[in-house]
């Protein structure tokens, strides 16, 4: 069943004076379940993709259904509702709060949903321990190293048990073992049932998916399907 | 809600430094505005409890214009105010209990060695139980004193202790001169301690019979002014129309009087310190503006600084009214914080006033209440356009921000 469906989407940006047509006419379908990653160079529009796909944003024409429900005409709370419920995010950056320990960052999106506060620090302590994490519960992200600062970030991704993660980049700021311990619990996910997104343009972890889409320019210029999924 | 105020005190303990600082300019606003309302106040009273311990129910009346200096010279007594015109009204008007006429000077009294300037009121002896004047030693003069022109004298806490610092006044003769005129007088009464009255000091002032003075002293058939006593409140105006109506068919002119009650006094000083405060406040208030302005920029600052941060909570599944929420929540607190600091400081501010001037000044809840709310109304106002700014922040650009 297909998860995602994005038809016909097209987003531009100006930059100064210049309009730049990120996403140009774009139409993908992503099953439930599916490992996708979505690859090209910088400036292919492969983020602004993902963010459209995450209701970040909202594409200039075209449309996005997410299970089956139409999006990109949502007003801005229903789309928060979106991206809160059904969607965990994880960037290169890790964007954790650096005011907030690993459990409160993880406690986070739980808040906005209106968790009420004994559940959410079951969940937030049972999704940390998950990533590894269940002896730095209480370490603010300074405190932690990249890889343990993109683990916080993934519980914090996983804590309203969303249906579709989507990952930016998520090995780009980490070393070559952090980064395969991320690849590892997203390979894990992904067998528990989740859809995994991932942007980048590393080879090695463009291997992980099942499927890869090439983009350049705004457009999706090919697709390669795999049918086996390497276990790492 | 309860996460957001947590998550709201978190940020702003976090710069501790410039909170203080842009605090400072509301506190300095609260305190200002608690502490000059509370002296405007605290006046107000005290000018309130004078007036009423001066007897209820006076009617003062004066000559419509000052005579001598630039103006007009009247020499015609049918332009003045004469004892006449006092014992009219205590016949003609029913409303009024007690009238007497009043001649006031300045003269140099005398007792022995020592001397001192100060006010001969002469009057009649009804005046003691209108104004509400107590004895501490001795006793009033009376009809009696009157009628037979005795001189006798009723002098303040202050004349006394001034010129009998052994105390001991009752029995003593004093010499009241002035130029060529020189006559003595015989303490029968000292008047205990009343404070300042509303247009006399009693305190500093000597009490003759207006009969034993009127020749004597003062050499002039007009008075300085009339007090008369209305039976009642209620018919206090009625007394004042009846006074009126008694002089104007006299003067054939309303300029050439004038009647005021005490409770027209109290009403005039209640609006002039009415107003008085409400200036001082507002000058206060424009502290309050620029402590506003104030927290805007710092919130500004904050909103900018935080932009990643507010990013990654609409990420997550913040909406524009939770980012609203928690950064105007953060502006109220500041402003709250400091309305209530402000209002410490501004006690503290009053009481040393206080203290040190030596004057009442009186904090009241309302002003209380109105400070902290207007802090409160502050941190809204000037918190809304910061947090709507956040609020309004596209998440893609938030998150891409450095």
């Amino acid at each position: 069943m297909e998860i995602i469906n994005v038809e016909n989407v097209r987003k531009t940006y100006r930059m100064g004076d210049n309009i730049v047509k990120a996403v140009d006419g774009v139409t993908l379908n992503v099953f439930g379940g599916e490992y996708l990653i979505i690859m090209g160079p910088s400036g292919s529009g492969k983020t602004t993709l993902m963010h459209l796909m995450g209701c970040l944003d909202k594409p200039d024409s075209g449309e996005i259904y997410l299970a089956g429900k139409c999006v990109s005409k949502l007003n801005d709370r229903d789309l928060a509702r979106v991206r809160n419920k059904m969607i965990g995010f994880v960037f290169q950056q890790f964007n954790l709060l650096p005011r907030l320990t690993a459990l409160e960052n993880v406690e986070l999106p739980m808040i906005y949903a209106g968790v009420p506060r004994a559940i959410r620090h079951k969940r937030a302590k049972e999704v940390l321990t998950m990533v590894g994490l269940r002896d730095r519960m209480e370490h603010k992200p300074t405190q932690l190293s990249g890889g343990q600062m993109q683990r916080v970030a993934i519980a914090r991704a996983l804590a309203n048990q969303p249906q579709i993660i989507l990952a930016d980049e998520p090995t780009g700021n980490l070393d070559s073992k952090s980064g395969e311990e991320i690849l590892k619990i997203f390979s894990d996910l992904h067998s528990d049932g989740l859809t995994i997104i991932v942007v980048t343009h590393d080879l090695e972890v463009a291997a992980n998916g099942q499927r890869v889409i090439h983009m350049r320019d705004g457009r999706i210029v090919s697709q390669e399907v795999r049918t086996s999924v390497r276990n790492a | 809600m309860l996460e957001m105020l947590k998550e709201a005190f978190r940020s702003i303990s976090a710069n501790k430094l410039r909170t203080a600082l842009s605090m400072v300019g509301i506190i300095i606003g609260v305190a200002a505005v608690i502490a000059v309302v509370s002296v405007a106040e605290g006046t107000s009273q005290s000018i309130k409890q004078n007036l009423s311990a001066i007897g209820s129910n006076l009617i003062m009346i004066s000559p419509g214009f000052t005579r001598g200096g630039g103006g007009r010279i009247s020499t015609s007594l049918s332009d003045l105010l004469t004892k006449d015109d006092a014992q009219k009204i205590q016949q003609l008007c029913p409303s009024v209990v007690y009238v007497t006429p009043m001649q006031q000077g300045n003269f140099l009294v005398q007792y022995e060695r020592q001397n001192t300037m100060t006010t001969v009121l002469a009057v009649y002896p009804q005046v003691f139980n209108m104004m509400n004047l107590n004895l501490q030693e001795g006793e009033y003069f009376t009809q009696e004193d009157e009628n037979s022109r005795r001189r006798v004298a009723v002098i303040g806490k202050e004349i006394a202790d001034m010129l009998f610092p052994d105390g001991d006044a009752v029995g003593k003769t004093i010499r009241i001169t002035s130029q060529s005129i020189r006559q003595n007088y015989k303490i029968i009464g000292v008047l205990e301690k009343s404070g300042t009255l509303l247009f006399l000091n009693p305190d500093r002032s000597i009490l003759v019979p207006f009969s034993a003075a009127e020749n004597r002293l003062f050499r002039r058939s007009y008075v300085s002014s009339i007090i008369a006593q209305a039976y009642s409140e209620e018919v206090a105006p009625q007394a004042v129309s009846e006074i009126d109506a008694i002089l104007y068919s006299k003067f054939q002119n309303e300029d050439k009087y004038r009647i005021v009650s005490q409770e027209a006094m109290l009403q005039t000083i209640n609006q002039t310190m009415s107003l008085l405060s409400f200036m001082l406040g507002s000058i206060a208030g424009i502290s309050l503006l620029v402590g506003g302005i104030g927290i805007m920029n710092i919130m500004l600052v904050t909103v900018t600084e935080r932009t990643r941060e507010i990013g990654v909570r609409k990420a997550v599944g913040a909406n524009r009214r939770h980012i609203l929420t928690q950064f105007l929540l953060e502006s109220v607190i500041l402003t709250l914080v400091a309305g209530v600091i402000g209002v410490g400081v501004g006690i503290l501010l009053s009481r040393t006033i206080a203290l040190i001037g030596s004057i009442q000044t009186a904090v009241t809840p309302i002003v209380i209440l109105i400070a902290v709310s207007v802090s409160i109304a502050v941190g809204v106002f000037f918190g809304v356009f910061p947090a709507m700014k956040a609020a309004k922040l596209n998440p893609v650009e938030a998150l891409r921000y450095e």
